[in-house]
């Protein structure tokens, strides 16, 4: 979905205002679009409000339904959290990268690559696809860095494709207004944006990948800024 | 007192008196909510059922950082509401016009507590900041289900412009409301 107007959608996707067909292309989209998702989210916080003007009791004997149903209502198994039981090294080996990585991706078929909760499986099963797709490029390489506050980057990268992952992990908390901005910064330390994100995140980036030198993660003002407000959180060198 | 994201976290546990607290908090958006999208007063408290025993079986998979417990909640709610009028799209009174008009909300069905009032009554205020055409582009498909093709239709404005009023009037939605909530005015 390559649409130059596609990011308008986060409005009416927000909204429940596609049709079906769209809302399938779209949330795909969402996996790949950190912007759209981070739009989608805080939208959606917006939108939830307008319920308030709406707000009616609803009959007292639908409660007791609700509360005699759930008793035959087996609940679904929480989602086991992959990366916690991975141990946090401060030196990766390579396989442990590719274990971390490999977490991620299981966390992102759950659902976990975008902010947003509601998008169907097969959104999140392409993204996963994609980022195997790179994992298994001969030439794919890992790098890490510590981030500043806590939190750890990993960027797997692959030139001859020009795609990378980033996978951010255990990142600090930000206050409301403040969101990290994903970099990479060419061997002249020219910053190109490849995403945002309120919290970690596992980041699959098209492009802007072959001839860059460093990946840079800096806390910016919500929405994002044109160049990198330094100091960066996180200094990543690709080689 | 428990906030609703508590509440939800200790509903993923299997706590039923959580749960049930947690109705009581969440019911009356749900059901105004799933009511003002539906009409019909039988097949509303049909699917607020669904949305709250929906609540419970997933509750586990909710995560705090992805957005607030109501938030997710009424999200579940407001897609399961359209989703439905979707799949009766050839119900006579989707067409009628008259039920189209009624995008107007009445404001007096608010459930009269305190807190509800003020929140209610700051988005009153928000959504009569926006444009008429963002306000009713944004109305007509969250209280009455509409897709935007069909809001294109009824307000007989082209696709693109609805697209990006309804994306414009809900970040100008957000910035009021976000801005005047950390300032208490």
């Amino acid at each position: 979905m390559t649409d130059p107007d596609v990011h308008t959608l986060t409005g009416p996707y927000v909204l429940d205002a596609l049709p079906s067909d769209e809302r399938t292309r779209f949330e795909a989209h969402l996996t790949e679009c950190t912007f759209c998702t981070t739009e989608v989210a805080e939208l959606r916080q917006a939108a939830v409000k307008l319920a308030t003007q709406v707000s009616t009791p609803p009959p007292p004997a639908l409660k007791a339904n609700v509360m005699a149903a759930i008793e035959d209502v087996r609940q679904l198994p929480p989602q086991v959290p992959v990366a916690a039981s991975t141990p946090k090294p401060q030196r990766f080996a390579r396989r442990s990268v590719l274990a971390l990585a490999a977490a991620a991706l299981a966390v992102a078929a759950a659902g976990g690559v975008a902010i947003d909760q509601y998008q169907d499986r097969s959104a999140a099963e392409r993204a996963n696809q994609q980022m195997a797709a790179v994992l298994a490029q001969p030439d794919a390489r890992t790098v890490h860095g510590t981030v500043e506050g806590g939190g750890q980057a990993t960027v797997v990268l692959s030139t001859r494709a020009d795609k990378s992952v980033v996978v951010l992990r255990d990142l600090p908390r930000l206050p409301k207004n403040r969101i990290w901005q994903l970099w990479m910064m060419d061997p002249a330390n020219k910053a190109t944006s490849i995403g945002l994100s309120t919290g970690d995140i596992t980041q699959l980036v098209n492009g802007s990948t072959t001839g860059m030198a460093t990946f840079g993660l800096t806390v910016e003002p919500k929405g994002g800024s044109r160049t990198p407000t330094l100091p960066a959180a996180a200094v990543v060198p690709l080689a | 007192m428990r906030s609703d994201g508590d509440l939800l976290a200790l509903t993923a546990t299997g706590d039923t008196a959580a749960f049930s607290a947690l109705y009581d908090r969440v019911a009356p958006w749900v059901f105004g909510l799933v009511r003002r999208i539906l009409r019909n007063p039988a097949q509303s408290e049909e699917v607020t059922q669904e949305v709250m025993i929906d609540v419970w079986r997933t509750a586990t998979r909710y995560d705090a950082d992805r957005g607030s417990a109501h938030s997710w909640i009424l999200t579940i709610a407001h897609r399961r509401a359209v989703d439905r009028v979707r799949s009766e799209q050839a119900a006579a009174d989707r067409t009628d016009l008259a039920g189209a008009r009624s995008a107007e909300v009445d404001f007096d069905q608010v459930a009269d507590t305190v807190s509800t009032r003020l929140e209610a009554e700051q988005v009153r205020r928000c959504l009569g900041a926006l444009t008429d055409l963002q306000r009713e582009s944004i109305e007509l498909a969250y209280y009455n289900g509409y897709t935007y093709p069909e809001v294109a239709q009824q307000l007989g404005a082209k696709l693109p412009t609805i697209k990006a009023r309804m994306r414009d009037g809900l970040i100008r939605l957000r910035d009021c409301l976000g801005t005047t909530e950390g300032q208490g005015s």
